[in-house]
């Protein structure tokens, strides 16, 4: 495979919050039109890496290449072609549904938004919720409308922490269903964090398991767990963190900032 | 830089300002209650001093002037804090906006803003008190650029300070603004202040700027000599905010600060 068949090309990926080691010399590459799960236990430094591909956290060492370009410096250039969904990230309150998907459509660089946004509210059927502010959505509807933002401009990757968590199985199920249709109709990458593990078996080819910031298994969700000797991947994922709960991590701080649990 | 991009910063804020009545606040109610206040003093001073540098105009164009300094400041300052307001940056940050289009759109959008409070004022001033700050004529621009590039420039400052400190200095938006009209002799000359803080304020352009305006006033020629050295001071300041702002933007990635946000 050559570079230009990868969207995320990272190699020895450092990065420190004071004393602790957040990310410990990664080395990850993500092939076009994969799914890609990123897993790990709270801590492990998931978060901090997909900020830092996202070019929103700065790393302390080591290279990165978005869809392309070398980051920071062609920071705006590679994020064109990339989304981000996090479920713990509100959409602007004071913006009603279509105003906050033509602005980031904007932000995209979509020049006349309209028909590009008719179409994107027609395929995830939010027609009902497009006059509504963001503070009057569930959170179902606040991930689905985050991923219509975060793909109106059909991005090569699409980065997704969380994307369901705090989701009934049931709206966890639609957005599920959305990502694999954008996946498969335009040849997206996924690279996805989740605790479900049932999740990422339905969504993702293959499984990257982090551990202290380092990488502790990859592979498919069947490789993953034969290597732990394990029947399927949640006990694979349990095993890592057994043995990761002794060292608490940079990650767990940041997580910690946020007050988030999972992030 | 994309026009496109900018564009939807502006249509962001428009939104927000139109959508929330307290937005108008600071374009129209505040402004006319520091008319109200500002020109009742003049009005008091002068019946008692009718030659007084003191008098309602000098008091009216000194708030007028003012305005138009913290209006630039808020535009960009204020702009920046509706993004962790709504918890917004991070929605932002990882967008193809990059930050000269951002500042640029806020820069547009505060203009407009301006413009707003520029004729909410106008207006105030006229029906309350009978002062027009235009009959001043053609010499207020340069001071009003002056004034609007020291507003950036200590926006810059304040943004810089959310960026590093976390959301508990937003107040410094508030109060940069009134240490910088405490010092730059906004309604009377630097040499009325306390001796120390007059020598300082001697050195800020803002005081230049104002100085300007009483020269104005006064019926003088405009003073191009002040007026020049306050732009070689404005062009410091902004360039050193500049630069204060760009490294604590490089300090917030580093650190990853942006988790305080999301």
């Amino acid at each position: 495979m050559s570079a230009s068949d990868f969207v995320v090309v990272a190699r020895s990926l450092t990065k420190r919050f004071k004393d602790k080691v957040a990310v410990n010399g990664l080395d990850l590459e993500v092939p076009a039109a994969s799914t890609v799960g990123l897993l790990g236990p709270n801590g492990a430094g998931k978060t901090t890496t997909l900020l830092m591909l996202l070019a929103v956290i700065t790393p302390d060492s080591g290279t990165i290449d978005l869809v392309g370009q070398r980051l920071p410096r062609h920071r705006s250039r590679a994020l064109s072609k990339v989304g981000f969904v996090a479920g713990y990230l509100p959409l602007p309150e004071n913006l009603k549904v279509r105003e906050a998907l033509t602005i980031f459509a904007g932000f995209y660089g979509i020049r006349r938004p309209e028909t590009v946004i008719s179409h994107a509210i027609e395929r995830f059927g939010i027609g009902h919720l497009t006059e509504l502010q963001s503070s009057e959505l569930s959170s179902g509807q606040r991930t689905l409308v985050s991923i219509v933002k975060s793909t109106l401009h059909t991005p090569a990757l699409l980065i997704l922490d969380e994307p369901t968590a705090s989701l009934d199985p049931e709206v966890a199920g639609r957005v599920r269903s959305a990502l694999l249709d954008i996946h498969r109709e335009f040849g997206t990458t996924l690279l996805v964090t989740s605790h479900n593990m049932k999740e990422v078996e339905t969504l993702c080819d293959r499984v990257v398991i982090l551990s202290g910031g380092s990488i502790a298994a990859d592979g498919s969700p069947t490789e993953v767990a034969a290597k732990f000797d394990t029947e399927d991947l949640e006990a694979a994922f349990l095993e890592v963190a057994s043995r990761s709960r002794k060292f608490g991590t940079a990650d767990d701080r940041l997580a910690g900032d946020r007050g988030g649990e999972h992030r | 830089m994309s026009w496109t991009r900018i564009r939807s910063v502006v249509l962001r804020h428009w939104i927000v300002l139109r959508r929330a009545p307290h937005r108008w606040f600071e374009i129209s109610v505040w402004p006319i209650l520091d008319v109200m206040l500002w020109g009742s003093l003049g009005v008091f001073v002068a019946k008692s001093d009718t030659t007084s540098r003191a008098a309602t105009p000098y008091l009216l164009a000194g708030i007028v002037m003012f305005w138009t300094f913290t209006q630039a400041q808020f535009a960009i300052s204020l702009g920046v804090n509706e993004e962790t307001w709504t918890r917004n940056i991070l929605n932002v940050l990882t967008t193809p906006l990059n930050e000269a289009e951002y500042i640029a759109g806020l820069v547009i959008f505060g203009m407009l803003k301006m413009v707003l409070c520029m004729a909410t004022l106008t207006v105030a001033t006229v029906v309350l008190f009978d002062f027009d700050v235009s009959e001043l004529g053609w010499g207020i621009i340069p001071i009003a650029a002056l004034l609007i590039i020291n507003g950036w420039a200590l926006a810059l400052v304040a943004v810089g300070l959310v960026l590093r400190l976390g959301q508990s200095a937003e107040i410094l938006i508030w109060g940069l603004n009134y240490l910088l009209m405490a010092v730059s002799g906004v309604f009377f000359p630097a040499d009325a202040l306390p001796h120390g803080i007059g020598v300082v304020a001697d050195y800020l352009p803002t005081t230049q700027a104002f100085s300007a305006l009483r020269e104005l006033l006064d019926g003088k020629p405009l003073p191009w000599g002040t007026l020049g050295v306050s732009l070689v001071g404005s062009i410091i300041f902004f360039g050193l905010s500049l630069a204060l702002v760009v490294w604590l933007l490089r300090l917030f990635r580093r650190r990853g600060f942006v988790t305080r946000y999301s």
